[in-house]
This record gives structure tokens, C-alpha cells and sequence, in this order.
């Protein structure tokens, strides 16, 4: 899970990022905002994606590398924090990708808003409630079983790539994993249940704002996934003016992950049907 | 020196078929309400509040607690029960070990429960805390993470809830928010009533040190509870404080007093259904909860499997006993039993008795409290003082072993 060593300071924050150069000039920043877990170096959605823009994905605090500050411990912390790292970023247009839990901190601050923001793409986000007060609209990844969260997250778990761990990533503990791999898993998992723990993976308050997103938008989802179903993703991109919806066939949660191909195609269609960055 | 006898009594629920607890991931937490039916809950309610009642006629203090949604505990809320046995009884301590203070939203109402206790019973109050985890986060809906903050911070609360009597004051802390405190009553102790923390958490013990609580251990065995009371008393040298009396020092292990040593040890066997079978829980309950293990020590845990379950040939009564965490046999036995424990953990006041546990039933704890009281507590008073050197001579020993 590691292998990114470069830093960026925000304000009084350092975070570790993942960068990759953009494989021909012009190309967009695209700002990736991971989801339960840092993102891989070794995922290849990254080569592929970096054919279309150049890639920065920090690790939030507590997340891979970076530290965790004392009382840093709120979605309102990520969302200043991030607004802080779209500051520090030298370009000018920045198309931010928001996986899962990162989907919800991306839709967060696209509502806040933000001049250099011009392109927002959500896989999979968490961070709205939609359904009734007794619906369950987002698994619950810390109280529900570890194999049946695995069987939710992948359209083929068997299939679930090495090396990412995904959501059900305690089902694939074994001798392949590494002890590093499995300290960074557990500085992730407690990192994300201060940040989510209550309300899970979601702010009340949310919804009323996602009418503020100004810039084009896309949702993606896999059309497997069953931690949050592409039915709540339709209805989250009804609630962005202008959002487009679109399902990845034969993935879950992690579509990134378990289709790279399908899902960097459709990242660079909407990058370029939204017109090239000014 | 004189020891007191306390009697805790979790309710057990050893009712639930064995093939539902076997198919089931936990008997925690999620295991369904069906399965208890309120008629046995009932009478299970009404055994335990009448041997509170024999105890409090023959001088054994009671000991409440509450854990939730499980097939371990029908005390759901400590201080309710204990504010039906201040009713209850007329005579001995009764001590909350305790609600569960890092699951509730406001500890100033935790205040006012005990402050209301206390007056109920005139000052019999002792208020316990526990960390707690696991389960109870899950049933609780409380974040597992920064726990041993927020305890201690609603203890901050309470206390000075207890104590202040120029209210009301304000409270805006990391974890509490509480602008207008100013409970009412007021306890009936003053300044407030004594308090007591189960743990074993060597850096929380020096801490119980440097504020004079209770330090109580539940079954930890001789070595850990010696270590754990040392931290307690080299904090309190460390900050210049008075060496702390044998009464801030308390333990819980299982008992079981026979007429004999094997009706003592028969019985005793029964009550370790509470660790083969009670503790049953599911993988994100335990050893996946964030914050259950520190994330370095997660490669060994998570390899492991890391279950709290302990394998059954660990509870076998004759090796609980050798560990220290059973006390069983005849009243002469167990006297001996119990002043072996004070001795080899440097003197200790407090021993908690968990009889009614498991598959033992209402008669027989009932017979070994009486026994208990007639014939195990008299031999636990006048005691000597546990002999310094000796106590140092063991730690070494214990130390040159690792």
C-alpha cells in the first residue's frame, strides 16, 4: 500500500501523496480523495488513468503515511483540510475523483465550493442519507461481519485484486499480506471510525447543499455494488445539478479496483466531453 | 487488618439453546431479544434481589454492573438495579461497577442517578467505572476509538457534578458539553461518595493511584494483579502522596464455598460456563473493533485470530484456582485461598465473589453466601500486615522467571 514518499504540506499538515505525471502536456490535475484505504501505487488504474491528467492522491491524516494531529477527528477537519490542499495545488483547473468514503469528503467540498475546482467525478460516495429513518441506506462496515461486507463490496469477490484492499479486506488477511500492510490496514480502519463512526458515513445535512456543486459532475457506480446500491446512486446524482449517472457493469463498491479499464474509460469520456481545462 | 466480601452477580441468561448460541456469530449484541423470555428474566430478577437481601442481612456488600444485548447480563442499566437494592437493603455497601460511561451521552445524568442513590441507601454508595468496549460500542452506538479520553473525562464530570455545591457550572469539554450543571440532590456522602475503576491497564492503575481511587482487577491472576497495584503505589511515591491503605485495592474472581472441598470445587466447575460460553463474540466485535489493538500489534492479533474465547482446558477449577482466579473449596479452603491472594499481590481489602454465575443455581449461591458470611469473612479479620520484604522477594522472583 505504500510507495508514494512524497509529502505536501498544508498549513500545519503534511500529508503523504501518490503522484503520477500526466503522459501528455495540458492534461487536467486530477485530485484523487481515496476511499477507506490509501490508494495503492501498484493499482493499475493509475498508469491508465494517467494517460488522461496528472495524478496527486494524498493519504488522509491518519490514513497511509500521514500523520494524525491531535483532535483531528471530524469530517469538517477533511473538508478544510482538502479545501487547503486544492489551495496548495500550483494548477490552476482541478478535476477532483472522490472514491467511496473520499466521495463523500469530495461532494463536501465541491458544495463548499472552490474557484480552481472545474470537474468533479464521485465513485461509489458515501456522505447523504436518503432513505427512511428505518432504512439502512450504507452498510455498516464496523458491525457487520467482515465476510458478508466482502461478499457486498466486489461483483466477484474471488476476483478482489491483490495488493488493494478494498471494503471486506479482513476476510483477505492471510499469509499474503504483509505485517506493514496490515499495520497501515489497522491506522486506516481506526482512522476512518473517528471521522464515521456516527453518524455512518453520512452527514444529516448534506443533501440541502449539494444544489451549490457548480461545476459538471459525474457518478459513478458499480452496478454490483451492495454496501451502498446504484438505486442511492442515482438518487445522489439527482441531487447535483447537471450530474451525470453511469454504472460500471461487473464491479462493486471499488469499480477503480476491480474494473480499471471500463472505469478509466468512462473517467476520460466525461473529462473530455466537458471540454479540455482553460 | 479486615477484609470485606462482596457478591457479584452479572444475571446470567443460560437459557438460550445451545444450537442457536453454536449457529449464532455472537451471543452479543446480535444475537435477537426473542430468545429471552421475560417470564425466566422475571424470576431470574427476583433470585438475585432476594440473595442481595441475604446478603445485606449477614455482611456481604453487593456489587452491581450492566452489560447489554447479551445472553452474560439481564442488568441493563446499573444504576437502576442499584437503586433498587438501596431499597432493598438496609445495612451494606452496594457498589455500581458501573454504568457505562464511555456509551452514555451525558455523564451529569449519570451523576444524578448515583447522587439519587446515594441518598436512597444514606450513603451506602460506591461508584465504580469501567471502560468497557466491544460489544457494547456496537449496542451502545458509541465510537470505539479515544474511549480511555472520553472515560476519563466524563469522570471529571461526575465528580465535580457531585462535589459542586455553588452551581450551577459550565462544562465544554472534547467530549462533554454540558453548560448548566446542578444536580439535584446533592449525595448524601460527602464530599461525595467513594470511587473505584476495574482495570488492569498499568498506566490507568497509576493513574487510580494519583487519584486515590479504588483499583479493582477482575480475575488477573497473582502476578498481574501485583504488577497492576505496584503501578498504583509507585505513582502515588511519585507524586509525593501517602503510601495507599490495603482498602484501595480490590479483586474479582470466580467463588464457590462447599461444605466441602469437592462440593466446593463441583460447583465452583459450573460457574465457568460464563467463559466458555458467554463471551462468544464476532470478529468485528473483537479483535476487528477499531481501536481494540494498537495498529502494531494488529499483525499478531488479526494472525492469530486473536479470540477472547480461552481454550477449555484452562478452566478446568483446579488450574483457575493455581492462577489465582478461583477461589473454591471448603470455608477453611478458601480462607486459605484468599489470604495466599493478599499475601502474593502485597495486601489487598476488597475480594469480589462471583458465585452466581453460569449454570449455578439459586440455592447453592445462596449456601455458599451464608457460608461466606459465618465462616470465611470472621477468619479475614485482624489480619496482619502483609510483610514488605516478602512482597519485594516475590516480585523478583516473578521478574527472574521472565
Amino acid at each position: 500500500m505504500s510507495g508514494a514518499a512524497e509529502r505536501l504540506s498544508v498549513g500545519p499538515f503534511e500529508l503523504e501523496v501518490l503522484r503520477r505525471k500526466a503522459k501528455r502536456p495540458g492534461a487536467p490535475l486530477l485530485l484523487l480523495i481515496h476511499g477507506i484505504n490509501n490508494i495503492n501505487n501498484e493499482a493499475p488504474f493509475l498508469d491508465l488513468l494517467a494517460e488522461y491528467g496528472e495524478i496527486v492522491a494524498p493519504s488522509h491524516p491518519g490514513f497511509g503515511a500521514s500523520l494524525r494531529p491531535p483532535d483531528f477527528d471530524t469530517m469538517y477537519d477533511l473538508v478544510h483540510l482538502y479545501l487547503g490542499v486544492v489551495d496548495a495545488l500550483p494548477a490552476e483547473r482541478i478535476a477532483m475523483v472522490g472514491f467511496s468514503f473520499g466521495g463523500w469528503i469530495a461532494a463536501e467540498v465541491a458544495a463548499a465550493g472552490h474557484r480552481k475546482l472545474d470537474r468533479l467525478v464521485l465513485v461509489d460516495p458515501v456522505g447523504v442519507k436518503l432513505g427512511g429513518r428505518e432504512e439502512r441506506d450504507i452498510a455498516h462496515l464496523f458491525n457487520t461481519l467482515p465476510a458478508e461486507l466482502d461478499r457486498r463490496a466486489w461483483h466477484d469477490p474471488a476476483k478482489g485484486p491483490t495488493g488493494s484492499y478494498g471494503v471486506g479486506w479482513h476476510s483477505r488477511i492471510g499469509d499474503a499480506m504483509s505485517d506493514e500492510e496490515m499495520v497501515t490496514l489497522a491506522r486506516n480502519w481506526d482512522s476512518l471510525c473517528l471521522y464515521a463512526w456516527r453518524p455512518h458515513l453520512y452527514n444529516p445535512q448534506l443533501k440541502n447543499w449539494l444544489h451549490r456543486i457548480a461545476v459538471p459532475s459525474l457518478v459513478l457506480w458499480g452496478a454490483s455494488d451492495r454496501i451502498v446500491t446504484p438505486d442511492y446512486g442515482r438518487a445522489y446524482a439527482g441531487l447535483i445539478p447537471g450530474a451525470r449517472f453511469v454504472a460500471i457493469e461487473e464491479a462493486g463498491h471499488h469499480p477503480e479496483l476491480e474494473q480499471p479499464r471500463a472505469f478509466v474509460e468512462r473517467v476520460a469520456a466525461f473529462l473530455d466531453r466537458s471540454g479540455p481545462s482553460p | 487488618m479486615g477484609m470485606q466480601l462482596w457478591n457479584h452477580c452479572e444475571n446470567p441468561y443460560p437459557f438460550v439453546p445451545n444450537e442457536v448460541l453454536e449457529q449464532a456469530d455472537s451471543v452479543r449484541a446480535s444475537l435477537p431479544n426473542k430468545y429471552c423470555d421475560p417470564e425466566i428474566a422475571a424470576r431470574l430478577y427476583d433470585e438475585v434481589l432476594d440473595e442481595y437481601r441475604l446478603c445485606d442481612d449477614i455482611g456481604i456488600n453487593i456489587v452491581t454492573n450492566e452489560h447489554h444485548s447479551g445472553i452474560n447480563n439481564l442488568w441493563a442499566a446499573s444504576p437502576v438495579i442499584t437503586g433498587v437494592v438501596a431499597r432493598l437493603t438496609k445495612n451494606v455497601r452496594i457498589l455500581s461497577l458501573g454504568t457505562l460511561v464511555t456509551v452514555r451521552p451525558d455523564p451529569v445524568r449519570v451523576a444524578e442517578e448515583y447522587a439519587t442513590i446515594d441518598v436512597l441507601s444514606r450513603g451506602r454508595l460506591e461508584i465504580g467505572f469501567v471502560k468497557s468496549g466491544a460489544t457494547e460500542m456496537v449496542s451502545g452506538d458509541a465510537n470505539p476509538m479515544r474511549i480511555r479520553e472520553r472515560e476519563w473525562e466524563a469522570i471529571d464530570l461526575i465528580e465535580k457534578s457531585l462535589i459542586t455545591q455553588d452551581g450551577p457550572f459550565s462544562w465544554e469539554g472534547k467530549f462533554f458539553i454540558h453548560p448548566h450543571v446542578n444536580i439535584w440532590p446533592r449525595p448524601y456522602q460527602q464530599p461525595r461518595p467513594d470511587f473505584w475503576a476495574a482495570t488492569s491497564d498499568l498506566p490507568t492503575c497509576a493513574e487510580l493511584g494519583r487519584r486515590g481511587m479504588v483499583n479493582t482487577l477482575l480475575f488477573g491472576g497473582y502476578d498481574r494483579t501485583r504488577q497492576a497495584f505496584e503501578a498504583y503505589k509507585t505513582a502515588r511515591t511519585e507524586a509525593r502522596l501517602p503510601a495507599p491503605g490495603e482498602d484501595r485495592f480490590s479483586y474479582m474472581a470466580f467463588c464457590y464455598i462447599g461444605d466441602t472441598d469437592e462440593e466446593g470445587i463441583r460447583i465452583g466447575q459450573k460457574i465457568a460456563w460464563f467463559l466458555t460460553v458467554s463471551i462468544k463474540s464476532a470478529p468485528q466485535f473483537s479483535k476487528f473493533q477499531p481501536g481494540a489493538v494498537a495498529p502494531e500489534m494488529a499483525p499478531a492479533a488479526w494472525r492469530t485470530g486473536a479470540s477472547r474465547r480461552p481454550r477449555p482446558t484452562n478452566l478446568e477449577a483446579d488450574m483457575l484456582i493455581g492462577q489465582g482466579q478461583m477461589f473454591a473449596g471448603n470455608a477453611d479452603t478458601v480462607t486459605r485461598q484468599i489470604k495466599e491472594f493478599r499475601r502474593r499481590v502485597g495486601g489487598i481489602s476488597h475480594i469480589i465473589m462471583m458465585t452466581r454465575q453460569g449454570l449455578v443455581t439459586h440455592a447453592e449461591a445462596e449456601r455458599s453466601f451464608s457460608r461466606a458470611a459465618k465462616d470465611v469473612l470472621p477468619q479475614l479479620q485482624d489480619l496482619p500486615p502483609v510483610d514488605a520484604d516478602e512482597i519485594e522477594w516475590l516480585a523478583r522472583r516473578a521478574a527472574a522467571a521472565k
